[in-house]
């Protein structure tokens, strides 16, 4: 399983992301899909500086993302997708159902329209639908910021 | 730009109202009032906004946040469209909070705390307490100081600031260390409580460490190794209470 | 705590206040471990030694925890101030146990404390919504007192809460000799597997996990020499 982890984090590469999940899981690889993120230079030069030595970021937009999937998933590299919202974990989930088919809701905070889920999830009812209708097809999705903490299904987010 | 000591200051309470929607955010605003002081008579209204953005939701390693204070700050009073402040405040987050943790919680802290154990163990008693708290408290302190000011000389350029200082190549190199600090005093500390015991004593306790090892991996977070121990200590009263 | 003074007392709950606000809010500056709480809180308490072996012991335990990125953690702090309280003025080999179990109950609930006024923060906000979005400094201190006075009450109120139950514990609980000893070596073993846990999950794969191996084996060697 060469993509290990796909999170949505909206604080994007920080401690949980890059001690708590990328220690333990071994990886090698974070693809940090954003859009803005991907058309800003300086802004990747921050990110970057966030990863420890031995471990790759790599910057893409959803549809240079969605192309790579399968070569991510085909090579021995451990990979982490980590998206900053809902929305764009989705689209990478319908670009390829069969390899984003667990996703990790890690950290999405409070903005109007947005109500409190868990303590770390804050989700408007659009996104919580969206993340049902991607669970209705197949996947699993949960909430969960670290693997030292007991992950808790979307149902019971609702 | 006055404000620099009373900001340092207030920094130390930057994570004095945590909580869940803006985290650090509120007191990255308290302690930037003192900073932006001087923006209220150049520019009421610019100093209006600033007020705002800089209470905004903010979240990183509290001993690092001088930089993004600063750089904030200095980008307030040169007038750069807010929407880049904004954005600039969401990307420090990232490295301030993955280096600050690297090099803090996972680093120094970790590394100190396992030498202050080993330095008790060998009988330094309050040497080895006072040491930790004198050396943590020089360097955070220290690290405070450097990062306002550098985030206040770099302004909008802070991401390079911070990429050229002495702070990633610190968080790479601490690693190991708190490694080998806590791996020193784990045989020594587990020796120092076990001497009294006896051999079974010593090999019951062991084997509770080697069950409650294997048990808190298979169970992974449900059972955290708090939670084991209380449980462990139930079942041994438990056991007594029966006539065991 | 077979004789502690009302003025020790006192002071023990002014100690787990600061430990609590140290946490978190202010200053971080480290009293908080364990190991500092506890050998304080046992020189307050009249017994040294007792605060040492109980703070060092919690400090194992929060070994395991890394307090990244607004993760709930265990308030270790006020649960060894606690603690040493209780282990204070007998043997440490036979109030160790029951100690420690005490001050990982209270470390618990002071986790669950945490997120209640980080909640208690958050409604505080969103009650000032409109002063923050207008830019009122005024709004932005009021909160930021507010946050850290809330912290403090919560460490008052988890530390007398624990005196006390440190004080019905040792009122009220005759453990025999088996038992307590019993009780020692399962919170010792416990304490162990923890700090393991913690200072593997942390090595990682890389170069820390070497090192981390070289220090166990430096360690191993001297534990045996000595």
């Amino acid at each position: 399983m060469p993509i290990a982890l796909s999170r949505v984090d909206d604080r994007l590469v920080h401690g949980q992301v890059v001690i708590g999940w990328g220690r333990s899981l071994g990886i090698s690889l974070i693809v940090l899909v954003d859009e803005g993120v991907a058309a800003s230079a300086w802004e990747q030069d921050l990110y970057r500086m966030a990863v420890p030595a031995g471990v790759e970021l790599r910057f893409a937009t959803v549809a240079e993302a969605a192309s790579h999937l399968d070569e991510w998933q085909g090579s021995p590299v451990r990979t982490m997708l980590l998206t900053g919202d809902v929305e764009t974990m989705v689209a990478l989930h319908r670009a390829a159902p069969a390899i984003v088919h667990k996703i990790n809701l890690g950290g999405i905070h409070h903005r109007p329209g947005r109500r409190e889920r868990l303590p770390y999830v804050y989700l408007t009812d659009d996104e919580l639908h969206a993340l049902e209708a991607v669970e209705a097809s197949g996947a699993k999705v949960s909430a969960q910021d670290l693997p030292t903490t007991a992950p808790v299904a979307l149902k019971a987010l609702a | 730009m006055t404000g620099g000591w009373r900001a340092l200051l207030r920094l130390m309470a930057v994570q004095g109202s945590w909580n869940y929607e803006r985290m650090l955010g509120v007191g990255m605003g308290y302690a930037a009032e003192p900073l932006l002081e001087d923006l209220k008579t150049v520019d009421p209204v610019r100093h209006g906004e600033a007020v705002v953005r800089s209470a905004e939701f903010f979240n990183c390693n509290p001993n690092l946040a001088g930089l993004a204070l600063g750089a904030t700050a200095r980008a307030e009073y040169e007038a750069v469209p807010g929407a880049q402040i904004a954005r600039l405040r969401t990307a420090l987050c990232s490295p301030l909070g993955a280096l600050g943790d690297e090099l803090f919680w996972a680093g120094l802290v970790t590394a100190l705390m396992g030498l202050a154990l080993v330095a008790v163990v060998l009988g330094a008693g309050w040497w080895a307490i006072l040491g930790f708290l004198v050396t943590y408290n020089v360097v955070r302190l220290l690290t405070a100081v450097w990062a306002l000011r550098t985030g206040l000389d770099a302004g909008m350029r802070v991401g390079s600031a911070i990429g050229t200082s002495w702070v990633p190549g610190a968080a790479a190199r601490v690693g190991p260390v708190a490694g080998a600090a806590v791996g020193l005093a784990l045989p020594l500390a587990a020796a120092w409580y076990l001497r009294g015991f006896g051999w079974t004593g010593a090999v019951g306790a062991l084997a509770v460490a080697a069950v409650g090892a294997a048990v808190t991996r298979w169970f992974g977070p449900s059972l955290t190794s708090v939670r084991f121990a209380l449980l462990a200590m139930g079942l041994l009263l438990f056991f007594r209470w029966m006539g065991l | 705590m077979t004789a502690i003074a009302p003025e020790a007392v006192l002071l023990l709950v002014v100690w787990g206040t600061l430990v609590a606000l140290d946490l978190v809010s202010v200053p971080q500056a480290m009293i908080s471990r364990p190991l500092v709480a506890g050998t304080v809180a046992g020189w307050l308490a009249g017994d040294v030694e007792a605060g040492l072996r109980v703070g060092a012991l919690l400090e194992l335990f929060a070994l395991d925890v890394l307090p990244i990125g607004a993760v709930r953690y265990p308030d270790f702090g006020p649960a060894a101030v606690a603690g040493a309280a209780l282990a204070a003025g007998a043997p440490w080999e036979l109030g160790l146990g029951l100690s420690v179990g005490l001050a990982l109950v209270l470390a618990v609930l002071g986790g669950w404390s945490l997120k209640q006024v980080r909640r208690w923060n958050a409604r505080a906000i969103q009650r000032r919504a409109a002063a923050l979005a207008a830019g009122e400094s005024g709004a932005i201190r009021v909160l930021q007192y507010g946050g850290i006075a809330r912290d403090a009450a919560r460490g008052a109120l988890l530390t007398g809460f624990g005196l006390l139950l440190a004080w019905a514990l040792s009122r009220g609980v005759q453990l025999d000799r088996r038992t307590a000893v019993g009780l020692t070596l399962v919170a010792v073993g416990t304490a162990l597997s923890a700090a393991a846990a913690g200072a593997v999950r942390s090595a990682g794969r890389g170069a820390r996990l070497r090192w981390l191996a070289a220090g166990v084996a430096a360690g191993t060697l001297l534990a045996v020499l000595r």
